[in-house]
């Protein structure tokens, strides 16, 4: 769970919190973050694992699907820690396989 | 039509972060103008700035000063600044008639240069979140808004040079047609980035020595950075809370030259102090001191002297008329708005802050241009001359409180 660990390292850098305040159910907005934070975050995990996650802010929340970062997913579909953990696990093991 | 006055100033200029520090400089005639630190010189010719030193973002909440470029933390901390200094506890009614207009030459130059550097010179894949939110022209002014809470008109004037000065007048005519209650104005600028003094290097108009006007010996500009906000409201506001009055600003001109993009007109700047006169309803005789817009190129200066001459005839010999950029250097979009405290101050001294940096007289810029030394004066009515590139020209007239 390496790359998961790392994602939460990042979280609570970006969001200036203890690390061991998230678990995988976390929900980002319990933890006062905003849109700009969370598009912070996204930033902070391209750089760190050099992947492109492609969430728009405001778009359709219906055809969000976080698993797969697919262009147009939402930025309410990374709602929980463990929404980013998997989306970026997926971009990661992508990038492996190419 | 109401009376407007002017009874909050803040600012973060090169010669420091209180009002009463920026005025001793400016009185004793002290330059700001120091060799660059805040950013790499080794590919610049240009080792001279006026920058601001010692200015700690931590006086922001992190998570607001991480939002901002480097002009807009001016902005802001020079509009705390002017709301502390003029004693106003902003109700909600007020918020909702108080108007915010900022001047501004061109953006967040800090963030736009960073980004580049990332984009073009490092081949990163991604900029920051926040370029566009730093860099966006009106970023300043909206910060201003948001930190203060205001919630009347806003917008942000850009027109080089004479950014402030437009600013000013127009939150002024706004006040004085009863359109808001109360404004926060001024301006801000922060160009002391590789690539911009790169592009006024380019242009030719940088000196290497300081920043000496009026003097036969004048080479050009030196850039400068920083920002000064004043807080205007009503005169009957103002007497009924028993507030310090700096001055009254009392007229606005302007005018387009319509010439040349860089070279400034003796006709277009005559035109806009005498639209400012009109506008203050005074004659050229009431004008005891102008605070020049005097760059120090050798150009401006000459036309400049040309105008005064052109619109106070006989009246130009007795007229006291100096520049703060020797001290405060160029700060382009914000420089309207220190030389317009200069004035305010001028006038609630009775002091004519010098032309620093005189070294000899140009038969060319024949006034009386205070050289070095202040000069304590009975001032009834002051003027303060922005003439931008582009030939967009702004004058403000303001009075004895």
């Amino acid at each position: 769970m390496q790359v998961s660990d790392d994602v939460k390292q990042v979280i609570a850098k970006e969001l200036k919190l203890p690390v061991e305040r998230l678990t995988d159910d976390t929900n980002l907005g319990d933890l006062g973050a905003e849109s700009l934070d969370v598009i912070e975050i996204v930033f902070a995990l391209e750089e760190k694992f050099d992947i492109n996650i492609t969430v728009k802010m405001g778009a359709d929340p219906a055809t969000a699907n976080a698993a797969n970062a697919s262009p147009g997913t939402d930025l309410s579909a990374l709602t929980t820690v463990g929404d980013i953990c998997r989306a970026v696990q997926a971009l990661v093991d992508a990038k492996a396989s190419k | 039509m109401n009376r407007v006055v002017v009874t909050g100033i803040g600012v973060a200029s090169p010669v420091g972060l209180t009002l009463d520090k920026f005025w001793a400089a400016l009185v004793e005639g002290r330059s700001g103008i120091r060799p660059i630190t805040i950013v790499p010189t080794d590919r610049l010719n240009t080792r001279i700035a006026a920058q601001v030193d010692d200015f700690d973002p931590a006086c922001f909440d992190p998570k607001f000063a991480h939002q901002l470029d480097r002009m807009s933390r001016f902005a802001v901390y020079a509009a705390r600044e002017a709301m502390r200094d003029s004693g106003i506890v902003i109700s909600e009614e007020l918020a909702l008639e108080t108007a915010t207009i900022i001047g501004n030459g061109a953006g967040g130059q800090n963030t736009l240069d960073d980004s580049y550097l990332r984009l073009y010179g490092q081949s990163a894949p991604r900029v920051h979140p926040l370029t566009v939110p730093r860099l966006m022209g009106n970023a300043a002014g909206s910060q201003v808004s948001i930190d203060l809470g205001l919630k009347g008109p806003g917008w942000t004037v850009t027109s080089a040079c004479a950014s402030a000065g437009h600013a000013i007048g127009q939150a002024f005519h706004m006040l004085r047609s009863g359109q808001v209650t109360m404004a926060v104005t001024g301006g801000t600028e922060a160009c002391l980035t590789v690539g911009t003094i790169k592009g006024w290097e380019a242009l030719r108009v940088l000196t290497a020595d300081t920043c000496r006007p009026f003097s036969r010996t004048r080479s050009g500009i030196v850039l400068g950075e920083g920002a000064a906000m004043f807080v205007l409201e009503r005169r009957d506001d103002a007497v009924k809370r028993g507030a310090r009055i700096y001055a009254e600003l009392t007229g606005f001109g302007m005018s387009t030259d319509a010439v040349d993009i860089v070279a400034a007109d003796a006709g277009g700047a005559s035109r806009a102090m005498t639209a400012a006169l009109r506008d203050a309803r005074l004659a050229p005789g009431d004008i005891d001191y102008i605070n020049a817009h005097g760059t120090g190129t050798p150009l401006n200066d000459k036309t400049e002297t040309e105008a005064i001459r052109r619109t106070f005839g006989a009246d130009a010999g007795r007229l006291a008329v100096s520049s703060s950029k020797a001290v405060l250097g160029h700060s382009l979009g914000a420089a309207g708005a220190f030389e317009f405290a200069a004035t305010a101050l001028a006038l609630q001294t009775q002091t004519i802050p010098p032309t620093a940096n005189f070294q000899e007289p140009d038969p060319d810029c024949a006034l009386d241009v205070v050289p070095n030394v202040a000069r304590a004066a009975p001032l009834r009515h002051a003027m303060s001359n922005s003439f931008a590139f582009g030939g967009l020209n702004a004058v403000l007239v303001a009075s004895r409180a």
